[in-house]
């Protein structure tokens, strides 16, 4: 595992995964997070995510993997103390209570005894679990063992983040609490590397996302990069779509039932929308509404593990063809 | 240092959670409650505090036959049967599920993720989990010092020499349950595959035992033979013709023998290779008797086994009989105690080593 000196927070590099010498998990990723930004990773099941957060913390050894994390090259163990980490599923010892599980792995990541029972006490009450934190974990609901998880990863006040599926299994203010953690955890310039199935979450709090897809990054960026093609506006107005619509570039018309129809206008940019905008008024047609719309995270993980060719959906796993081509939708 | 503690906190936490540790605990409480309920007085011996009296006037207070059977009881039922069978098997049932819950599933993920390297993960959490034998053991020990004691005072700090001692022998075990509950992340077949080798080299002492006495009893026939070979050839009786027949005879006889201990030894050294490989349960534990024996002490085996006998004086004294059995049992157990304490612990030690290594070796290389 080579390092070399990057300005990211992860600087990932040919990270290459294969099980039994057959199954590629991991092909030759290339990811790159930026210091205090909320990353989202996606991607189908058995796609790679776990996979790949398993090897930069290291629970998974790579059969290649060049670049760093916090400046260090993979695997480097000290610097996983400056890293927090949830994974999917975690398992807590169930004989400790919540402030103890804390204290337990803190003290793994040399947090000192006076700051770890300060710093319990401070999460234990941001994550709402001050009156659990003295019983054990074993009376738990799943989403209490997820905000302890969460509020363990961060006892050693860590640089890096790294969650697996944080919200799998907590309800939805739970969620939104956790969203404010991670929210508030930006604003102290903290990077956050985000797994998660939610895509609707990922997109209310990431700054960029990835998506892979049968180990391979099918497409990486800021939403507004990855969406930027698919940015038009939406008119719609009354009665049938004038003629003039299909004649010029730019502009398409859609019927949406015998009284109203779609104009939409592709591009980010809203002068030309002016334009239609008056030549509609001029014909006395009656504007309905006018609204700038983009394609959803969901819409662009759709395309992204949708293969351009056949239309269809990738199949999950990974796959023990090592010569897979990339489909990607690359911003 | 602030991850060892942790981890011994931690293993700590875990014990305290479990039933089985509490039942030992108080097992064992029990059984050294029950040893300090034997006492002595002015007409014989008496049970559980004095409930029950068993008139005898050879076990009578300070008498030298109460001294004998109250540190036999310690040694051969509290030592031998309590802290190397039951209390051992009951320390594995307890222990045998750490390192498989450790490498389960979610559970290593948080460890792995922390800045402790494998190597140090896996070892510190070893001898964190050795704590259930040392507190067990500790407790015990500290029971029986006091009994021994208040009842004989006789205070015998080399009682505390239970603690490492059995210890290591656990540790010969616990090894072994680590390496199978590591690779097969099964609690229930590290545990029935360490019993399982436990069992075996449990048969393999057996049956070195049981070689090794037919190769002394052998050696000594031919001795027998060699001495006799050599009273008749210094015989001046004039008889040659018969001294030359009786001559033949046993030469024929000590020959026979002497291809019996050639082919017996073909057999006793690969067991005995096997039994060197294989860590030495049982004469880790005879160690502990081996320390706290004293030179003049006699216990009630030898009394059983009449290798000492009352003298006219009442007195005890080692019995002279040179009978054959006995003696096969003399040079047998000065065999085994020619072994050396180094050699004992030394090998088993090895063993021990090389079974983590591997443990520790498929540990470190694999993907969680």
């Amino acid at each position: 595992m080579k390092s070399q000196s990057s300005d990211y927070a992860i600087d990932l590099h040919d990270v290459r995964k294969i099980y039994r010498g057959k199954i590629h998990a991991l092909r030759d990723i290339q990811m790159q997070v930026h210091p205090g930004e909320i990353f989202g990773l996606l991607g189908p099941n058995g796609a790679g995510k776990s996979t790949l957060v398993k090897i930069m913390m290291t629970v998974v050894r790579p059969n290649r993997a060049h670049g760093t994390i916090l400046g260090k090259s993979i695997g480097h163990k000290r610097t996983l103390a400056r890293v927090g980490y949830l994974p999917e599923h975690h398992r807590l010892p169930s004989y400790l209570t919540g402030q103890q599980v804390l204290e337990f792995y803190a003290a793994l990541a040399h947090v000192p005894g006076g700051v770890r029972k300060k710093r319990s006490r401070e999460l234990l009450k941001t994550m709402g679990m001050d009156d659990w934190g003295n019983k054990k974990v074993s009376s738990y609901s799943k989403g209490m063992m997820q905000r302890i998880g969460l509020a363990q990863a961060l006892m050693n006040d860590p640089d890096l983040i790294v969650l697996d599926e944080p919200t799998d299994g907590v309800d939805p203010v739970g969620r939104r609490d956790i969203r404010d953690v991670l929210l508030e955890l930006r604003e102290m310039g903290k990077t956050i590397f985000l797994n998660s199935h939610l895509l609707s979450e990922l997109e209310m709090v990431c700054d960029r996302v990835a998506i892979l897809v049968q180990g391979e990054v099918a497409t990486q960026g800021t939403l507004d990069d990855l969406t930027r093609e698919s940015q038009r506006y939406e008119i719609i107005i009354a009665g049938t779509a004038p003629s003039w619509i299909e004649t010029k570039s730019g502009l398409r018309a859609e019927t949406l039932d015998d009284d109203r129809c779609k104009v939409i206008i592709m591009g980010a940019d809203p002068q030309p929308i002016q334009t239609v905008l008056d030549q509609l008024r001029q014909e006395n047609r009656i504007i309905l509404s006018v609204q700038p719309v983009r394609e959803t995270l969901e819409d662009l993980f759709m395309r992204a593990i949708t293969d351009p060719a056949t239309g269809e959906i990738s199949s999950p796993g990974a796959s023990p063809n090592s010569n897979r081509k990339s489909k990607g939708v690359r911003a | 240092m602030r991850q060892f503690l942790a981890l011994i906190f931690d293993a700590y936490r875990e014990l305290n959670s479990k039933k089985l540790f509490w039942i030992i605990l108080v097992l064992s409480g029990l059984t050294v409650l029950v040893y300090a309920s034997i006492g002595f007085n002015d007409t014989g011996m008496s049970l559980f505090f004095g409930l029950m009296d068993i008139e005898n006037e050879m076990l009578t207070k300070d008498s030298f036959l109460s001294r004998i059977l109250y540190r036999s009881i310690f040694s051969t039922f509290m030592i031998g049967i309590w802290l190397t069978w039951i209390a051992t098997i009951l320390a594995l049932i307890s222990t045998a599920s750490i390192f498989p819950d450790m490498v389960s599933g979610g559970s290593i993920d948080l460890l792995l993720s922390k800045p402790i390297g494998r190597i140090k993960l896996f070892f510190f959490k070893y001898i964190a989990s050795m704590l259930f034998v040392v507190l067990q053991v500790s407790i015990f020990c500290v029971g029986v010092f006091f009994c021994l004691g208040l009842r004989l005072n006789d205070w015998e700090w080399r009682i505390f020499a239970a603690i490492p001692l059995v210890t290591v022998f656990f540790s010969y075990l616990y090894s072994i349950c680590v390496l199978f509950g590591v690779w097969t992340r099964s609690t229930l077949t590290a545990l029935l595959l360490t019993f399982l080798l436990w069992f075996c080299t449990y048969s393999i002492n057996a049956t070195e035992a049981v070689v090794n006495m037919f190769k002394i009893q052998f050696t000594m026939e031919v001795e027998a033979f060699d001495e006799e070979i050599a009273t008749l050839q210094n015989n001046e009786v004039q008889d040659n013709g018969a001294i030359e027949s009786r001559l033949e005879t046993i030469q024929t006889e000590r020959d026979e023998r002497q291809v019996t201990i050639d082919k017996i030894d073909r057999w006793h050294q690969p067991v005995r290779i096997t039994q060197t490989i294989l860590p030495k349960t049982g004469e880790t534990i005879a160690l502990l008797d081996r320390w706290l024996r004293r030179e003049t002490d006699i216990n009630m085996m030898d009394i059983f086994t009449g290798g000492v006998a009352m003298d006219d004086q009442g007195d005890f004294q080692r019995a002279q009989s040179r009978d054959e059995d006995r003696e096969v049992e003399r040079r047998l157990e000065a065999e085994y105690e020619a072994r050396s304490e180094y050699f004992i612990i030394g090998s088993s030690l090895a063993f021990e080593a090389v079974v983590l290594a591997l443990a520790c070796t498929i540990f470190v290389r694999r993907d969680f």
